[in-house]
């Protein structure tokens, strides 16, 4: 669809036909100028969110928690609110405060941005219920994929693929190891209500199926308030590919190509590009319809992403609809040029879909690596603490998603990631070198991160052939445990050479540089003027 | 060309060092020489490390007591940096022995080149007793404590064994 505007009159064309109407005199940019919306969130994708709003001219209110006061985001919103207390429960998670927020500050919309409240259910129905535009999908919508298994159904009920397993939740242990024994070992035990990567096991027995059902049941309670567990077959070495679309409530969706996201840790992703190496012409047009078809029979509005495991024969299965805007959703603005918060909240004012799948170019290769204040020399464990010295990268094709500056503080109760390092290139080697530039080039003083890790795996051959699934970064992290026995080396050697400098053996000899102002007062000195 | 013992994450490491020019030196580590250059020479200065492959950026600190806060691409090590000879060869000192006597004896066969004190005396702790040469290496022997020269049992120029007592101090 497009539509011009001649005076008060706007032309609308339509699949084809074109329609005149005097009351359709209100555009987009009509309905966003009047928008003032909320931000619901923190860090980076606050500050990711506010740039979009300001170029379309979107007024923002950021709320922020205590420890988050002299944050970077900040600066840049048009109004900040403060949510007493520090724990995510007492302010980003606290639904009546942050409606209470959305209220005082009259604002209309609220954007969620990612974790947090972006899939609660509960909140998106407390923001309709408070005529506040909620900036993703209807409740109705995410009621259809509300749970893990809920969407399941539902994609099973459009025709996409799904993993082998259980429909409904499992009733007890023995129905556990009996529906295990059906399937076939490994099996993975999932909390219904599981999310980020948490409340998965995988039994490769019956005892275990036994025994990790409980563990699952349990985890689940005590995380995620709910203890309903099911069971799926483990695919052995499956890829992780995603599609980005955005739709409409007309049941409009438009694919805006895929993710390759399949290195992993935990099941946390780490890096992410954009096509993906594992798709040609035709499984990628598999993979853009099941897609585009599932959120279509969902009736799903905004942007969302599909999740797929991917075997090495082409088999792939539904594994997961992600209802919100995506830490990765970068390297698909940079294939396609697309600006995808825009999009939303265009979306979100207008409840049509501008764009059309044939304005949708797929063009070069981009890479995004998650930067963690993690220390990889110590299990990954979280590195909170002050960052002294921050140099972000620059330069063609460089993009750098971060709320860092220098002297800023990690807080230790959110989450670790800290920037989003992306590159654009005309194919995925140039991207490969592109990124070890920028790698090189960040600094970032005062934290261990997981820099290390994204420069050694721009030096991994597998990881250049793009040769790899799910399970390969487990297998070349004990490289980098080489590669940081190299740094420590090198460590070594700087730290003598800082005292070798610093330590000079006539220090009292060392004078700075001579210069003519020095000379000049000596002289004056010596002949006492 | 100095000698460094680098403790980083409880392993040690000897390192030599040569200035080439102002700002840039040459270090030895296990057998391989970097290059290593100043590039800013700000509170924490930055490095150039030239290895056999590539160039990589370095940050390093010096903080009290021989503590050097190094960055390696960002990442961080802590360090403590010992000097132990000025010549020709990296000296491996033997582990710290608790010399609460005072009885300073020879840590290596050398050449006794130089006595710095006399009996009778008073040193402070850290302040250097005597040269010996070994190995074509001048080593400044410290005293352990803060006292009096008891006695000197060597002369300038004497060969000395290992475990040759050398100077006493009470």
């Amino acid at each position: 669809m497009s539509y011009a505007l001649q005076g008060s009159t706007a032309i609308l064309h339509y699949d084809g036909l074109t329609l005149f109407s005097n009351l359709l005199t209100v555009t987009a940019e009509n309905f966003l100028l009047k928008m003032k919306l909320l931000i619901a969130n923190r860090g980076e994708i606050a500050l990711r969110i506010i740039r979009t709003c300001r170029k379309l001219g979107i007024r923002t209110v950021l709320v922020y928690s205590e420890p988050d006061e002299g944050s970077l985001p900040l600066r840049f919103a048009d109004e900040r609110y403060p949510l007493a207390g520090s724990t995510p429960a007492e302010t980003y998670l606290n639904i009546p405060k942050l409606i209470n927020a959305a209220m005082e500050t009259s604002c209309d919309t609220v954007h969620p941005g990612y974790g947090f409240l972006s899939e609660d259910e509960r909140f998106v129905r407390t923001c309709e219920e408070n005529d506040l535009v909620f900036i993703g999908p209807s409740s109705a919508a995410l009621e259809k994929l509300g749970n893990k298994l809920q969407a399941r159904r539902t994609m099973k009920e459009s025709g996409v693929p799904v993993i082998p397993g259980s429909d409904r939740p499992l009733k007890d242990e023995d129905e556990a190891v009996r529906m295990a024994n059906d399937i076939g070992y490994p099996v993975i035990l999932k909390a219904v209500y599981g999310g980020g990567g948490r409340g998965m096991r995988v039994a490769n027995s019956p005892e275990e199926a036994r025994n990790f059902f409980r563990i699952t049941r349990l985890e689940s309670h005590s995380a995620f308030g709910r203890e309903e567990v099911y069971i799926e077959k483990r695919l052995q070495n499956p890829r992780h590919v995603e599609i980005q679309a955005i739709a409409d409530k007309r049941g409009k969706v438009v694919s805006l190509g895929e993710r390759e996201c399949s290195i992993q840790r935990r099941h946390q992703k780490l890096l992410e590009e954009a096509p993906s190496v594992a798709l040609d012409g035709e499984l990628r047009e598999q993979l853009n319809d099941a897609a585009k078809k599932g959120l279509s029979v969902a009736g799903y509005t905004n942007a969302g992403t599909v999740e797929f495991l991917l075997e090495k024969s082409g088999e792939f299965y539904f594994l997961e609809v992600n209802k919100r805007l995506q830490v990765e959703h970068l390297v698909t603005e940079l294939t396609t040029g697309l600006d995808i918060v825009e999009e939303q909240l265009k979306v979100a004012s207008t409840m049509n879909l501008d764009l059309s799948q044939s304005e949708v170019h797929v063009k070069g290769w981009a890479i995004n690596c998650r930067i963690n204040a993690e220390d990889p020399r110590q299990n990954f464990a979280p590195s909170p603490g002050k960052v002294f010295i921050y140099h972000p990268p620059s330069g063609p094709g460089i993009r750098i998603d971060s709320a860092l500056f220098s002297g800023c503080d990690i807080p230790e109760c959110y989450d670790s990631l800290i920037a989003k390092l992306s590159v654009h290139g005309t194919n995925r080697s140039d991207a490969i070198r592109r990124m070890k530039v920028a790698l090189d080039e960040l600094e970032i003083l005062g934290i261990p991160t997981t820099v290390l890790l994204h420069r050694d795996l721009m030096r991994d051959e597998g990881f250049i052939r793009g040769d790899f699934d799910t399970t390969y970064l487990n297998k070349v992290l004990p490289t980098l445990k080489s590669s940081i026995n190299e740094f420590e080396k090198i460590a070594a050697v700087v730290a003598a050479v800082e005292k070798a400098k610093t330590s000079s053996i006539h220090p009292k000899c060392m004078r700075g540089p001579s210069s003519r102002w020095r000379t000049v007062a000596r002289t004056h000195l010596m002949t006492g003027k | 060309m100095r000698s460094f013992r680098v403790q980083v994450n409880g392993n040690s490491y000897t390192v030599s060092v040569d200035q080439v020019r102002k700002g840039k030196f040459h270090a030895t580590i296990d057998g391989a020489t970097f290059e290593i250059e100043a590039v800013s020479e700000l509170e924490i200065g930055a490095w150039l490390v030239n290895g056999q492959e590539e160039t990589i950026q370095a940050h390093a600190k010096s903080l009290p007591v021989g503590r050097v806060d190094v960055w390696i691409m960002s990442m961080p090590f802590q360090t403590s940096v010992q000097v132990v000879g000025i010549g020709g060869y990296a000296l491996t000192p033997e582990p710290q022995r608790v010399v609460s006597s005072g009885k300073i004896s020879a840590l290596m066969p050398g050449r006794v080149t130089s006595i710095l004190v006399k009996e009778g005396e008073s040193v402070a702790e850290g302040s250097p007793l005597l040269i010996l040469e070994a190995m074509k290496m001048q080593n400044e022997i410290a005293s352990p404590l803060s006292g009096r020269v008891k006695s000197v049992l060597v002369q300038e120029g004497a060969s000395v064994k290992k475990d040759t007592m050398l100077i006493i101090i009470e």
